[in-house]
């Protein structure tokens, strides 16, 4: 494990350019979001769209920290992304970098309680854990998830988990399961 | 104002207004970023569409709250519900006037953030058109090799990340015959002073909404 | 100002067993324009990034000097200053979002003081001629376009030494002899030493001092002046084609049928709204300028671009067919290579476009027939991300026949190919769809060696889209 590399011009545009591009392909995800939203709305449940597709928009950082193998890169590669959607049609604002900070140092809670040694199913799942309970403790405040019930609560709970787990997990794990095959992080990356 | 400052007192005002649940705070923080985007010329449209965007997870945090909340239901569906608003226009008091390119140079000048952030993400930033329309290159790319790439398919990701590879690679090889060198001395065209009026501005913002959170009797 | 000395240089790639150069020992003189060429994949981008410094020598393998100074012991800052290089690929070679901000910031890095930015950004984009681009954001410009402005950059940077990588290789002939035109005043007025590698040696031979070559076994020679001639002979000199082709009759099977299509981008009107019929079972040749809208004109076709009016296939509106049923009848070539991949060896890619063929004309044996034709045998297991920009090329299109989709919109197939591999491939598009009865529709600028695949022409130039007998 090469701790002291440091963060080359390369990896900084590697990863900006990842979230942004997964950003991208979630765009595709909004009408989902939207008609789930709306649905359950009249039943108070709306929070659901949410929490099943907050695994989506977590796994950048999951997947940069599990890739890059660098100190801060899930965070950091979480923020940059929020940095770029911020500007570009985030009509969150400021929200978005709060959340970029908050989604990305949970993935990387993670990997720091897994002493950045454990680039496998454990140090996948512990991210996955982290993330949704970083994540949860934030939208407890923000959310007012505080205020709901504890069932409720619960549900979004085991949701959020499953599709941290999901999207931030099993599908980190196949798609840098095909990279490590192809060589092409090779170059750069000795681990 | 610089940039910089900007984006941290909002910041503040952001996680400030997360823990508060005082609604006409949130209104009166909404009123003001639209006096301010009134001011910088933001186009009314504009200013109509951020009223509407927000609309449906608003409806939707309010609905969770008053159906299944506990205590003050009511109370806790319309902080929520003005929350977001406040949210989305204090945020875009600083994304509809300040440009990526501004908050870099600034980042790099006042705070001596390593140029190699400041440009890399800019360089990434610079490709976000391209980016989009490439998404739907590699879905149709996909297809006429017979295969349909959604958004849970490895590959489609799989497919993003050898393009940002590729491009980062480019995108720093060029930099560095363009004479970027990490961490070198650069001189600066764009000077983005840091003045004492922008910390006065900070200054009384800040204080503005700590009074606003505590010493106001709202309701 | 600087003679270059390479040194027993010898590089190999980590991910490569066989060294890429091989002792190669050539010393290039200062304030003369060398043409580098050599068969595709030799390893002509290799070396010249190894001579900016963007490949690292490992040590002890060989050394590149400029005036006696070894490249490594130049102070990184100083490097630009010495040597620059100007790419192939028109994109992603900017970091900034405009023309302007691109040079302020290549001046920047120079460490050039903020108040001579201004005169110098002024000069050389006056100098390329391009002074109306200034303040052009950069995604918008045509490929000629860009490589102007990264032109630009280096002479604003004052490099000693200019490197250029097939800097024309998605360049149209006018902006090719305009640039070509800039580069011989570098020469000429400002000393600069110019060395630049091609594949298509149209117009270089009155204008190069001399011309070196990447032999197969990996070393650089000087080819004498008395083989000049031998060697530039397959290249007629631009505008000087007299080919002419048919003009098509009408009452034919039409395959596309253009009805009012008019093309935009952003503000930008490409083209007027047009009609027009574009024949099944001939193969139709497009050519244009720059940012004409070739391109955009494909992405309409294949319905990843919007346009106005009404585009049919056959006899239904494109906009009524299931886009994954149309994608099976209409595939593209795209511009770009790696776009077209989506696996990772030769060989899963092989193996992918056999599966979901449409037709069964690619046996294996076919294909390993075609791979020998192509020289791209004893790469299968290659990844091919690693490829030359030329293997790739011809990968793909491999990979686009093997699909056998009735329909085939080839975007600058020969983009980087040599003229060897250019030949092979007419031979083999040829014979394929003799057996498969496809239809080609081919976006090119090179035109060497394509003619005997083409049926029909079609001019798009200044908003208009028009069979033309001429070039
Ligand atoms: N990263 C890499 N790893 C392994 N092999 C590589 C790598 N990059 C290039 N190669 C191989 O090195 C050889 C030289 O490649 P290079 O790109 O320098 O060729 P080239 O002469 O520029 O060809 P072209 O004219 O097609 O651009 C090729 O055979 C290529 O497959
Ligand atoms: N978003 C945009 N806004 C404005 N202009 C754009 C935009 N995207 C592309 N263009 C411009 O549209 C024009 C058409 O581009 P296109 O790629 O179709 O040209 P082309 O004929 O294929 O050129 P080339 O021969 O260089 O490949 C170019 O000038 C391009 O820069
Ligand atoms: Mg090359
Ligand atoms: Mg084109």
């Amino acid at each position: 494990m090469k701790w002291a590399k440091a963060w080359q011009l390369s990896d900084i545009i590697l990863i900006a350019l990842i979230g942004i591009f997964f950003g991208a392909i979630f765009m595709g995800t909004n009408y989902v979001y939207d008609v789930l939203t709306a649905a359950l709305a009249p039943v108070g449940l709306s929070g659901l769209a949410n929490e099943l597709l907050l695994g989506l928009w977590c796994m950048p950082g999951m997947l940069a920290g599990y890739m890059l193998r660098l100190k801060g890169s899930a965070t950091l590669g979480e923020l940059l992304a929020a940095t770029v959607e911020m500007f570009f049609g985030g009509q969150w604002g400021i929200s978005t970098l709060i959340s970029g900070v908050t989604q990305g140092f949970g993935a990387e809670l993670g990997y720091i309680v897994t002493r950045y040694k454990h680039y496998d199913w454990l140090g996948l799942t512990a991210s996955a854990l982290t993330t949704t309970i970083v994540t949860f403790g934030w939208d407890l405040a923000r959310n007012g998830y505080f205020k709901l019930q504890l069932w409720l609560l619960i549900l979004y709970f085991v949701v959020r988990f499953c599709s941290m787990f999901l999207f931030g997990g099993v599908l980190t794990r196949l798609i840098t399961d095909m990279l490590d095959r192809s060589h092409v992080l090779k170059s750069t990356h000795t681990n | 104002m610089n940039p910089s400052i900007k984006l941290l007192l909002l910041f503040i005002i952001a996680l400030e207004i997360s823990f508060s649940l005082i609604i006409s705070l949130n209104i009166a923080l909404v009123i003001l970023a639209i006096g301010y985007l009134l001011l910088h010329h933001t186009k009314c449209r504009t200013i109509g569409w951020l009223l509407i965007v927000p609309l449906l997870p608003a409806i939707g945090l309010w609905s969770t709250q008053y159906i299944n909340g506990t205590g003050n239901k009511t109370l806790m569906a319309w902080v929520l519900f003005t929350r977001i608003y406040a949210f989305v226009f204090t945020g875009a008091t600083f994304t509809l006037t300040t440009n990526i390119l501004q908050l870099a140079d600034s980042l790099e000048q006042n705070w001596h953030l390593p140029s190699k952030f400041a440009y890399g993400v800019l360089a990434a930033y610079n490709l976000v058109p391209k980016i989009q329309h490439e998404v739907k290159i590699i879905r149709a790319a996909g297809l006429m090799r017979g295969q349909q790439l959604s958004f849970w398919s490895p590959k489609l990701y799989f497919k993003a990340i050898l393009v940002s590879i590729n491009w980062s690679q480019n995108l720093a090889q060029a930099m560095t015959s363009h004479g970027f060198v990490e961490d070198a001395p650069r001189t600066h065209y764009r000077h983005c002073p840091l003045r004492w009026q922008d910390w006065a501005i900070f200054i009384v913002g800040l204080g503005l909404i700590q009074l606003g959170l505590f010493v106001i009797p709202w309701s | 100002m600087a003679n270059i000395a390479l040194e027993n240089l010898t590089y190999t790639y980590p991910e490569a067993q066989a060294p890429t150069l091989n002792q190669i020992q050539f010393t290039f003189k200062a304030h003369q324009f060398t043409l580098l060429t050599g068969p595709s994949g030799t390893g002509k981008s290799t070396l010249l990034k190894l001579m900016t410094g963007l490949l690292k020598l490992p040590a002890n393998q060989g050394c590149i000097r400029y005036n006696d100074q070894p490249l490594t012991t130049i102070a990184a800052t100083e490097r630009a200053g010495k040597v620059a290089l100007m790419f192939q690929n028109p994109n992603q070679q900017f970091a900034m979002d405009t023309v302007e901000n691109e040079l302020i910031f290549a001046l920047e890095n120079r460490q050039v003081p903020a108040n001579e930015i201004q005169a110098k950004l002024t000069a050389a984009l006056a100098f390329v001629g391009i002074s109306e681009l200034r303040e052009r954001n950069l995604s918008h410009l045509s490929g000629g376009e860009k490589q102007k402005v990264a032109l630009a950059v280096i002479v604003a940077m004052d490099s000693d030494v200019i490197l250029l990588d097939e800097p024309f290789a998605s360049v149209d002939p006018a902006a090719r002899a305009s640039l070509l035109k800039r580069l011989i005043q570098l020469r000429d007025q400002a000393g600069k030493t110019i060395i630049l590698a091609d594949h298509d040696l149209t117009d270089y031979e009155t204008l190069v001092d001399q011309v070196v070559r990447i032999t197969p076994d990996r070393h650089l020679t000087a080819v004498p002046h008395a083989d000049w001639s031998t060697l530039f002979a397959d290249f007629a000199r631009t505008g000087q084609t007299d080919q002419r082709w048919r003009l098509p009759n009408q009452p034919a099977k039409p395959l596309f049928q253009l009805q009012k299509v008019a093309l935009t981008q952003g503000r930008h009107r490409l083209l007027q709204p047009t009609d027009l019929t574009l024949l099944r079972h001939h193969n139709t040749l497009i050519t244009g300028p720059n940012g004409s809208g070739k391109s955009t004109l494909f992405e309409s076709l294949v319905r990843l671009t919007d346009y106005d009016g009404q585009i049919s296939y056959l006899t239904d509106d494109i906009q009524t067919l299931r886009r994954k049923r149309y994608a099976r009848q209409v595939a593209l070539l795209f511009q770009d290579a790696e776009t077209q991949f989506l696996n990772i060896t030769v060989a899963e890619e092989l193996a992918q476009s056999q599966k979901y063929a449409y037709g069964d004309y690619f046996t294996p044996a076919r294909i390993t027939a075609a791979m020998q034709q192509l020289n791209l045998t004893g790469h299968e297991d290659q990844v091919i991300y690693t490829l030359s920009e030329g293997q790739k090329k011809k990968l793909q299109i491999l990979l686009m026949l093997i699909m056998q989709s009735p329909v085939l919109l080839m975007d600058e197939p020969l983009k980087g190919l040599d003229l060897k591999s250019v030949q092979a491939l007419v031979t083999l598009l040829k014979s394929t769809i003799a057996e498969t009865h496809q239809s080609l529709i081919i976006i090119s600028h090179q035109l060497t060696g394509l003619a005997p695949l083409i049926d029909y022409h079609l001019r798009f130039e200044q908003q208009h889209l028009q069979y033309r007998e001429a070039l």
